[in-house]
């Protein structure tokens, strides 16, 4: 845990604040060391192994990381003054808000994910794109932090840190986004034999589940996603934002091509798509139906067989998708009081 | 259930055989030769790239590969008495054309061989919903329960140009009737020194030999037994192997 930078600075820093950390009784004590309990998150048995981070996971990092985003603080100086992550990233919804132009994007199971925000600007694992969120978007004035009467001991004690930085931030949130597993909806009871559903969600599960829907090969259980980038003929011809992916590659095969999201609690994540453009998951299912519309760079999976872009799916079928989509609502996980606002 | 042998054997023939004569030091070298699987994906000769709709299949339609993904197990490698005692490199293996695919493969038993056969996909005992790690690769790659259950053996995806208009295919391979057996004919010989083993997949094979596969009366085959059944056929000469120092 020893890093250059703290076993410089830390030192001196102390010596000025304050006698609470006096070092002359161990030689050989850091005061900066951590103080922590590790934390182990339980997973079902089909769910994959997430990927490994440099930091343990940590019940104290966890602490910092949840406490920062609920903290208007870190937006004190910068861009988005006033704002705390959970502005626009609110539990009851999944970590949505309903949201103007661009969508809101969920906080659900993106430890395994490596591809952020919609386009997939950012690359990497959950400490890249907390990187991203504390120097670009929010940029983090650190010293509003390094001043407060209980960070500074906060972000040593999960950390190991004296001197807090961008870096130590997006450390702390990548660990609270860890937490942010979600394993306990109606269909993950139902893939544990743990509950039934009914008939008409079974219903809907196979049309999912098989070439009828075709909603696997993307949304691809049991994250709901497949991380990667698809156009899934929204429209036919792309400007601004709606070009996708192509504005990070330049590759005219991604014109279009957005992030798979996931469909994990996506009953409470109205509207849908990347521009929000469907207010219900009834018009999602009538657009996957009959409103697919064709683009040289449209995804192969979307021109079904024999039916050209559509699926035809009948009223029922439509009612019965919709139903399982429900069962994909993780209450425990938005409710989960550890997960609520600390404050 | 040779395909999932052990390879302990031939390792041992392999540390005699890198032992130099004369060597000073009497212990035996305990490493052995190492030896790297790479996976290469070309069209009739050019390597794939993922763009435009620059290659032509046999039926004449001009197609683009957006997505090219897959498995391989039970790397045989046969030798002139072509007998079950035939090395072999179990696997499984999974490739994603978009990467670079290299694998360890440790100890390789030395000799000359004729050729070698491979399965694109998977042994029935490991095609089955649970049958691999849940790593997210192979999730990405499940089969349905309500489909048969088990693990696309291979997608692979694109546009071709049809009567024009650019149209998605997508030939998805699975279910154990369907499984391609290759056949790669090339002689090779595995030397002393280590090296690579490299499998060259030439992905216009997929659309021929023995069938002309024609992409504009099915452009997607999974859920369709007739197609996969022709996808398998013309995926058993679709690889070649070599072996460079
Ligand atoms: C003003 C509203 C707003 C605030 C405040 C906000 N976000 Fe977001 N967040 C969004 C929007 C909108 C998106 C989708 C943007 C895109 O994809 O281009 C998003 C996307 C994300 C994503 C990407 C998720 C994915 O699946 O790729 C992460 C991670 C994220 N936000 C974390 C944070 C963190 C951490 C904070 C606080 C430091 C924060 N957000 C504050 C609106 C906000
Ligand atoms: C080819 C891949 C693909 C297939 C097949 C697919 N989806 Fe999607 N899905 C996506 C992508 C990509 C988006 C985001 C698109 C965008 O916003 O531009 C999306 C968005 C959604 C959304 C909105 C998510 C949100 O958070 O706004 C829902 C709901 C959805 N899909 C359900 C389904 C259903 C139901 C099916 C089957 C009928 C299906 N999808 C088939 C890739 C796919």
């Amino acid at each position: 845990m020893s890093r250059g930078l703290r076993r410089l600075v830390g030192p001196v820093l102390l010596l000025v604040l304050g006698p609470s950390c006096q070092r002359n009784t161990a030689e050989e004590a850091d005061p900066c060391a951590t103080q922590t309990s590790p934390h182990n998150i339980v997973l079902p048995f089909y769910f994959p192994a997430p990927p490994v981070f440099s930091d343990p996971l940590t019940l104290e990092g966890m602490a910092l990381g949840r406490r920062l985003y609920y903290d208007t603080l870190l937006s004190r100086n910068g861009p988005l003054q006033g704002l705390a992550c959970a502005t626009c990233h609110d539990q009851a919804r999944s970590f949505t808000v309903p949201n103007g132009t661009v969508n809101v994007l969920p906080h659900v199971n993106l430890a395994w994910n490596s591809s952020f925000l919609w386009n997939g600007k950012v690359s990497g694992n959950l400490q890249d794109i907390m990187r991203f969120e504390v120097s670009d978007f929010f940029q983090v004035d650190v010293n509003v932090l390094r001043s407060h009467p209980e960070y500074p001991e906060l972000f040593r004690k999960a950390l190991g840190t004296c001197w807090i930085t961008r870096e130590d931030v997006a450390r702390a949130l990548a660990q609270w986004f860890r937490r942010l597993t979600s394993t306990h909806s109606k269909f993950d009871r139902y893939l544990r034999y743990e509950e039934m559903l009914t008939a008409q969600e079974v219903s809907g599960m196979s049309i999912f589940l098989s070439e009828t829907g075709d909603c696997f090969h993307c949304h691809a259980v049991p994250l709901m996603t497949d991380n990667r980038f698809h156009n899934i003929g929204l429209q036919s011809t792309f400007t601004g934002f709606d070009v996708g992916r192509y504005a990070v590659t330049g590759n005219p095969i991604e014109m279009g091509a957005f992030k798979t999201p996931t469909l994990r609690n996506i009953a409470l994540t109205a509207p849908y798509m990347h521009d929000g453009r469907f207010a219900t998951l009834e018009e999602v299912v009538d657009f996957y139906s009959s409103g697919v519309q064709h683009s040289p760079s449209l995804d192969p999976i979307m021109t079904k067989p024999g039916t050209g872009l559509t699926i035809g799916l009948t009223p029922q079928q439509k009612a019965d998708l919709v139903a399982f989509l429900h069962t994909l609502t993780d209450t425990a996980f938005v409710n989960d009081p550890e997960l609520r606002n600390p404050f | 259930m040779n395909t999932f042998r052990l390879l302990i054997l031939p390792a041992l023939l392999l540390l005699m055989a890198c032992k130099k004569e004369g060597s000073p030091t009497p212990a035996p070298d305990p490493v052995p030769s190492n030896f790297t699987l790479k996976l290469e994906h070309h069209v009739d000769g050019a390597l794939l790239d993922y763009d435009t709709l620059r290659y032509i299949n046999e039926a004449g339609h001009a197609f683009s590969i957006t997505r090219l993904e897959y498995y391989i197990s039970g790397i045989r490698l046969l030798t002139a008495d072509s007998s079950d005692d035939d090395p072999v490199i179990p696997g499984p293996f999974y490739i994603n054309g978009m990467a670079s695919n290299s694998f360890d493969l440790g100890a390789v038993p030395l000799g000359e061989y004729t050729g070698a056969t491979l399965l694109l996909g998977l042994p029935d005992t490991l095609n089955v919903t649970g049958g691999l790690p849940n790593t997210l690769e192979n999730v990405n790659m499940a089969w349905p329960v309500g489909m048969g259950g088990g693990y696309h053996f291979m997608k692979f995806e694109g546009h071709f140009l049809n009567s024009g208009l650019p149209t998605g295919y997508a030939m998805h391979l699975g279910r154990n009737e369907n499984l391609p057996q290759c056949v790669l004919q090339q002689p090779f010989t595995v030397g002393s020194s280590g090296g690579t083993v490299i499998l060259h997949f030439n992905l216009n094979e997929v659309f021929r030999t023995p069938h002309t596969y024609d992409l504009s009366s099915g452009s997607y085959s999974m859920g369709s037994m007739t197609l996969m059944a022709l996808l398998s056929d013309n995926c058993a000469d679709a690889f070649t192997i070599a072996c460079t120092p």
